[in-house]
């Protein structure tokens, strides 16, 4: 693993990740988590859905940039995640971290691969531009879909100390307990990296839909909420 | 068992109906046309014990340009395992050509323990094509666990991709989490590219209506129980702008007050 | 091109730049310094402990500036909307030129560490309204050391209050001590609060050398006039 998928994965990394939640604030003020003890299966439910999502994404951008693309590669893979991603909320939350991520991405890494991507599309999908600067600083595929998927199961995990005051040490832990599972979503994903857009694999989950749905509902109605997701 | 039942509809010019211009039943999978005015109707009857462990089933659904037609299924179907465990599968080709209209409608599908089934619904839609599609997945019959099930589904429009979803059932982790399943019993959905999608998501706890990014709309609710499953899917639908239900569309009993209590979002 | 002009060309100040510069005379500008880009509205920064009035402060100069300049504000408050929907109803400001930005529950890093949802919501107000002069931006009630990004904030602004204890100045932290200006709020209840004011604005002098501090009560002076003078004073001219 290279200093480029630290700096990526690190919660400090200033691309707007700390606001969002991953569906974990909705689940709280559900009741639906709890405790520490409820911390496991969210975060399994997550990686498996968002995080392989995420991680085969980036996998592919990563495989994209670092052989150059055709053109037109950037918007198809946008419209095959967009696809991907049936809820509204969902795809604001991932476009909005995106933006954020280039944000910071042009001002660390700035490349033609980059100017290109951000041509295409000025709000890219968060994975999307994650695994292109990858791509582009020739970290392989598979570190990029780790460092997604790694993303998809921290920022949660981070909110529920933050909402939940669960001990830090615990919610580490459980994090790392998660590396096996991390390990292989990464695989899979790398192991996808070079297929046509269309044929990439759609992992979904309708609950966690279903929560950044009702995420937003909240928001409209004025509700408290800490996180933009 | 191997079977690949063939439907093809089009549309008689001269008398503005559509009918049906291939009917090809194959057991397990039996097509049934019934007599009804300019929509053609065709029943889905499957045994009752299909999928079985090893059937690959195949279906195949034709829409010509300007026909319309509704495909529904009977009764729910069971995913059972095969004697030997051996894995099921079922595939649905839809293709809805320029300005025709397509309902695929099947009845749930019960994932019985140790099944081991692969559900693919693959729908290529031309411009103007209107398609409503629904799956519901019951896991497990009552306190059954769920055995394995694959489900993906594919729609796109021209090149366009409108929506494409896998998701697995039967991993009890998953199956359990608020992030993937959130411990229901059922999940239903429903396609609908179908005039005006909605401009913004509408919902409740566990349903919502959010317009897809292409153009199209998704349902989708998580409920305790297959019937509910179905009113919530009803009461999402009057969300949808351009739904317009067809003259065979049963008036839906139910309101929101009687779907959940908890719902205060209509 | 004649060769006395070559060496000239190396010379500094003429539009290239240098990494390095070790020539003290040179007057290159300092590009790490905030240098507002033209064509972007001008945002200054409103920060300090919770309770202590920032959010009428930020009403207060709507009401002074909001004739004069194009101005739109982003509230940070740990409540989600609880700021902005005070100043909508306030009606010092159109409600579309309130955005509020969710902070994480971390008020301070959303103004500091990682200021992306802050930049997102100054760019959409900017592209909602052309040739905004000013984006303020009001920070979540946090501690004596948040302090605004010079990445974010242009300029800004700690308030304190009287009803905070007189020791706040003298505690500093880089809020009362970096703070383009400190204001201390609500001086006429420093004697219902027992709160020493000449101590205070002493202090905060003495922490804050050369930076200016002013004393204020929104009760006796609804509009913060010097808050609103400082405001002009630190506009680029064009904007001002």
């Amino acid at each position: 693993m290279d200093v480029l998928s630290l700096l990526l994965a690190d919660s400090r990394f200033p691309g707007g990740g700390h606001v969002h939640s991953g569906g974990l604030e909705e689940a709280v003020a559900r009741g639906l988590v709890t405790s520490e003890r409820d911390l496991p299966p969210f975060l399994s439910g997550r990686l498996r859905g968002a995080g392989e999502l995420a991680a085969v994404f980036a996998a592919a951008a990563a495989h994209a940039a670092a052989r150059g693309v055709r053109s037109g590669y950037w918007l198809l893979l946008d419209a095959e995640l967009d696809a991907r991603t049936p809820s509204l909320a969902q795809r604001e939350a991932s476009r909005a971290q995106g933006r954020g991520t280039a944000r910071a991405g042009r001002v660390a890494w700035p490349s033609p691969v980059l100017a290109g991507l951000l041509a295409a599309t000025p709000r890219p999908h968060h994975p999307v531009i994650l695994g292109a600067l990858a791509g582009i600083a020739g970290t392989p595929p598979r570190d990029a879909a780790r460092a997604a998927a790694y993303l998809a199961v921290s920022g949660p995990a981070s909110a529920a100390v933050r909402l939940l005051g669960l001990d830090p040490l615990s919610v580490n832990a459980i994090v790392a307990a998660l590396a096996g599972d991390l390990e292989a979503v990464a695989a899979r994903a790398a192991a996808s990296a070079g297929a046509e857009p269309a044929d990439l694999p759609a992992p979904g989950a309708p609950a966690l839909d279903l929560l950044a749905e009702a995420h937003v509902r909240q928001h409209k109605k004025k509700e408290v909420r800490l996180f933009a997701s | 068992m191997k079977a690949h039942a063939r439907l093809t509809a089009e549309l008689d010019p001269a008398s503005g109906r559509t009918r049906l211009r291939e009917l090809r039943s194959m057991a397990p999978l039996t097509l049934f046309p019934k007599r009804g005015g300019g929509t053609a109707q065709v029943h889905l009857v499957s045994s009752a014990t299909t999928p079985l462990g090893g059937d690959e089933l195949t279906l195949t659904v034709r829409v010509g340009p300007g026909a319309s037609l509704r495909l529904s299924g009977v009764a729910a179907t069971l995913a059972l395992p095969g004697s030997h465990g051996e894995p099921s599968s079922a595939a649905v080709h839809l293709e809805v050509a320029e300005d025709a209209t397509l309902e695929y409608l099947p009845e749930p599908t019960v994932v019985t323990a140790r099944a081991r089934h692969t559900a693919t619904l693959t729908a290529s839609l031309a411009d103007g094509a209107r398609l409503r599609t629904s799956e519901v997945l019951v896991l497990g019959r009552d306190g059954e666990r769920p055995g394995g099930l694959v489900t993906t589904t594919n729609v796109t429009r021209g090149a366009v991709p409108l929506l494409r979803q896998r998701l697995m059932i039967g991993d009890p982790l998953l199956d359990a989490s608020a992030a993937y399943l959130a411990g229901r019993k059922v999940l239903a959905s429903e396609v609908l590219v179908w005039g005006a999608d909605p401009a913004e998501a509408v919902g409740g706890d566990w349903w919502s209506v959010t317009p897809l990014a292409a153009g199209g709309t998704l349902l989708t609710v998580l409920a305790p129980d297959a019937v509910e499953a179905g009113a919530r899917l009803a009461v999402a639908r009057r969300h949808h702008p351009g739904w317009t239900p067809g003259c065979h569309d049963p008036v839906a009993p139910v309101t929101d007050q009687t779907v959940s209590p908890r719902s205060g979002n209509p | 091109m004649p060769a006395d002009n070559h060496d000239h060309e190396h010379g500094h100040g003429h539009g290239h730049f240098h990494p390095v510069n070790f020539d003290p005379t040179a007057t290159e500008p300092d590009r790490y310094a905030a240098q507002p880009q033209r064509g972007r509205a001008y945002r200054i920064g409103i920060g300090g402990p919770v309770g202590s009035g920032k959010t009428a402060l930020v009403a207060a100069l709507c009401r002074a500036l909001g004739d004069e300049l194009n101005l739109a504000v982003v509230t940070n408050d740990i409540y989600t909307t609880e700021d902005a929907d005070f100043l909508r109803r306030a009606g010092v400001l159109d409600a579309d030129r309130i955005e509020a930005v969710q902070t994480g529950a971390c008020p301070h890093t959303a103004i500091r560490d990682d200021i992306t949802a802050n930049l997102d919501a100054v760019e959409q107000l900017e592209e909602r309204f052309p040739g905004l002069d000013l984006v303020i931006i009001e920070s979540g009630g946090d501690n004596l050391t948040a302090v605004f990004s010079r990445g974010l904030a242009d300029s800004q602004v700690f308030v304190v209050d009287v009803a905070g204890g007189d020791k706040v100045p003298r505690k500093g932290g880089p809020g009362v001590t970096t703070a383009d200006l400190l204001v201390i709020n609500k001086i006429d209840i420093a004697h219902l609060v027992g709160a020493d004011l000449d101590v205070m604005t002493s202090d905060a002098h003495r922490m804050r050398g050369e930076l200016p501090v002013i004393a204020q009560s929104l009760v006796e002076t609804p509009d913060a006039p010097a808050v609103a003078d400082w405001v002009r004073s630190v506009l680029p001219v064009a904007a001002a």
